[in-house]
């Protein structure tokens, strides 16, 4: 997952070419992804991991870096296996 | 009583009375008026000290930082214009601007060192670096050493109210970059107008979530500080994750709020409203862009204790009319673009430049005390869109054309008609484009939409439409085509309507027709 998201917005979300991106860039301060590029990054994570991303999730701590997004998949895929 | 007649004296007036008062909050961060007068003068005095003159013109390359205002102040003090350059843009773009108003000195911080490594890698005026120390052959000083130089007994130079106080690129349909040239009259104008239009107080809390590149900016950089209140700069990552921007503003108690309708309509869909106490709210205006009606309704329902109020005005005048709306519209009627303000009268003008009959259509002209002075370094383009108006011989009153149809309903109030551009001819029938937008628009879980032509060509030209459906809604497409062909004429009926999760944009939030022209032509090929 970690890999399939940073691949994700190197190739099709990152406003400036970069080599390198670490899980600890700063998404959303650093302007590396735009506003629309983040609605579709929530769009490709729901299809990837089979969640749903709920407007009220949609907060900075959630998103801001691929470490904070890879912690809410886990906690979203957590919590969803208790439901079931 | 001493007067104010350039930018600079409205810190300096608030800090003489009260030094304490808060000038500008980001997140933690905030700077007192106090404060602000020290840094921009430590600024200013370090800009004269390097040559810069007056009428020079220097970059400012931030994201939403506290240090925004240092760098506009201290600018405007040292005589020179600031010029903000978007820092999403690509390099070329920014480099172009640069080249044209000859930048030479760029102010920045720290956090977009990345990108302004990749800006010295090209060749162009570029010679000094302020707010990061930087690996280079040209000289660079932090800001820290800004903060830290005496300014003894400097005396910066005088400032006239005609000088030049910023330039403001917007791409230009050409794609050469077109620099919109503001004095401190001109934005001192929209001070005084706009705060006497909305009654603001030194109490008052401004959000600011526009960027400086982006003229509503000026609201909370040049309006907040002639009354003595108080600017939230909205930080990047707030504008990106509504929930977020929604608890900021409850919780910065912003009594204030001025945006492109697109940040309230998904403020609006973040759900988070009804959890939040949004009580300090008194005043929401809006411009840039129409605010879809269904929106609006539902946005005031939500806030019935604040007043909406739509501005229009192109960058060329910042604004120049309000339309206070006086409550939820009743049907999905575009709301009025109202009357203009102080200081400034209209015309409506048809094809040409003799004005219309009342209640026809034609486009819009406005004299104002906001009108730019012209384009950077363009005349020609500058006295193409004036409309000069002999009153004596060797005295004219100028209007700025602004390219948009109006026509003045009943009530005395303009209506907003779309682009003059936006109204095309397609096989010979004249096609309103913002009217099929608006058509597709009533069909419900419609949430956006964007209508262009596609194709060179008269014979080959067809209609397009995109559209975003709504937060979990399915639009059976052939449906939406039924809807069409019932509600608008054959001949402006959309050949092909798609479906996007979301439609590009510009840097300011509008919907980009230029880039979704450009994707639509690639996908047909």
């Amino acid at each position: 997952m970690k890999k399939k998201i940073l691949n994700y917005i190197k190739a099709n979300l990152a406003t400036e070419s970069i080599d390198e991106l670490d899980i600890y860039e700063n998404l959303l301060e650093s302007g590396l992804v735009d506003s629309i590029g983040m609605i579709q990054l929530v769009l490709f994570i729901e299809t990837e991991a089979q969640i749903k991303v709920a407007p009220e999730e949609m907060i900075i701590n959630n998103f801001m870096t691929v470490d904070h997004i890879l912690k809410f998949i886990a906690s979203k895929q957590n919590s969803e296996e208790k439901q079931v | 009583m001493k007067s104010t007649y350039n930018l600079p004296q409205l810190i300096d007036n608030v800090a003489r009375l009260s030094p304490d008062r808060e000038a500008f909050r980001y997140l933690e961060e905030s700077i007192s008026y106090g404060e602000l007068f020290e840094k921009s003068n430590q600024l200013a005095f370090h800009l004269v000290s390097i040559g810069i003159k007056k009428g020079d013109r220097i970059g400012v390359f931030m994201n939403r930082c506290l240090e925004t205002c240092i760098a506009v102040y201290g600018i405007l003090k040292s005589g020179a214009a600031y010029v903000p350059l978007d820092t999403s843009a690509p390099v070329v773009k920014t480099i172009s601007i640069i080249k044209d108003c000859e930048i030479t000195c760029l102010i920045t911080t720290t956090t977009k060192r990345r990108k302004v490594n990749q800006l010295l890698k090209e060749q162009s005026s570029l010679n000094i670096i302020i707010g990061d120390t930087i690996k280079s052959t040209i000289p660079s000083v932090s800001w820290n050493d800004i903060f830290s130089t005496r300014v003894g007994d400097f005396v910066p130079p005088p400032i006239l109210e005609q000088d030049l106080a910023f330039i403001l690129y917007t791409s230009g349909s050409t794609g050469k970059p077109k620099g919109i040239m503001h004095t401190h009259y001109s934005a001192l104008s929209l001070s005084k107008i706009a705060s006497s239009t909305y009654d603001f107080n030194s109490d008052d809390v401004f959000g600011n979530p526009a960027p400086l590149h982006f003229d509503p900016s000026t609201f909370g950089y040049f309006v907040a500080p002639l009354i003595g209140a108080t600017t939230v700069i909205i930080p990047d990552a707030h504008l990106k994750m509504p929930a977020s921007l929604s608890a900021l503003i409850a919780k910065e108690k912003i009594t204030v709020w001025y945006s492109v309708p697109l940040m309230l309509i998904q403020l609006l869909n973040s759900g988070t409203l009804g959890k939040n106490d949004f009580s300090s709210l008194r005043w929401v205006l809006f411009a840039g862009e129409v605010f879809i009606t269904k929106h609006l309704r539902a946005l005031m329902k939500q806030w019935p204790h604040a007043r909406f109020s739509n501005l229009y005005g192109p960058a060329e005048l910042i604004l120049c009319t309000y339309y206070h709306v006086p409550e939820p519209p009743i049907n999905d009627k575009p709301i009025p673009i109202g009357n203009v303000w102080n200081n400034t009268e209209y015309k409506i003008l048809d094809d040409h430049n003799n004005d219309v009959l009342p209640g026809e259509t034609g486009q819009l002209a406005i004299r104002s005390a906001t009108m730019m002075q012209g384009y950077w370094n363009n005349k020609a383009l500058t006295e193409q869109s004036f409309h000069r108006v002999t009153v004596a011989d060797g005295y004219d009153h100028v209007y700025y054309k602004t390219g948009d149809l109006t026509q003045l309903n009943c009530n005395g109030d303009l209506l907003f008609l779309g682009r003059n551009d936006r109204q095309i001819k397609l096989r010979g029938y004249r096609v309103e484009l913002d009217e099929i937008e608006l058509t597709l628009l009533k069909y419900a879980d419609v949430e956006e939409v964007a209508v262009l032509v596609l194709g060179k060509d008269e014979e080959t030209q067809q209609l397009a439409a995109v559209i975003k459906p709504g937060k979990d809604a399915s639009i059976i497409l052939t449906h939406l085509m039924e809807f069409c062909k019932v509600q608008l004429p054959y001949y402006a009926i959309p050949k092909t309507i798609e479906v996007m999760a979301d439609l590009p944009r510009t840097s300011s939030g509008k919907i980009s027709r230029k880039e979704l022209g450009k994707l639509l032509e690639e996908h047909h090929l």
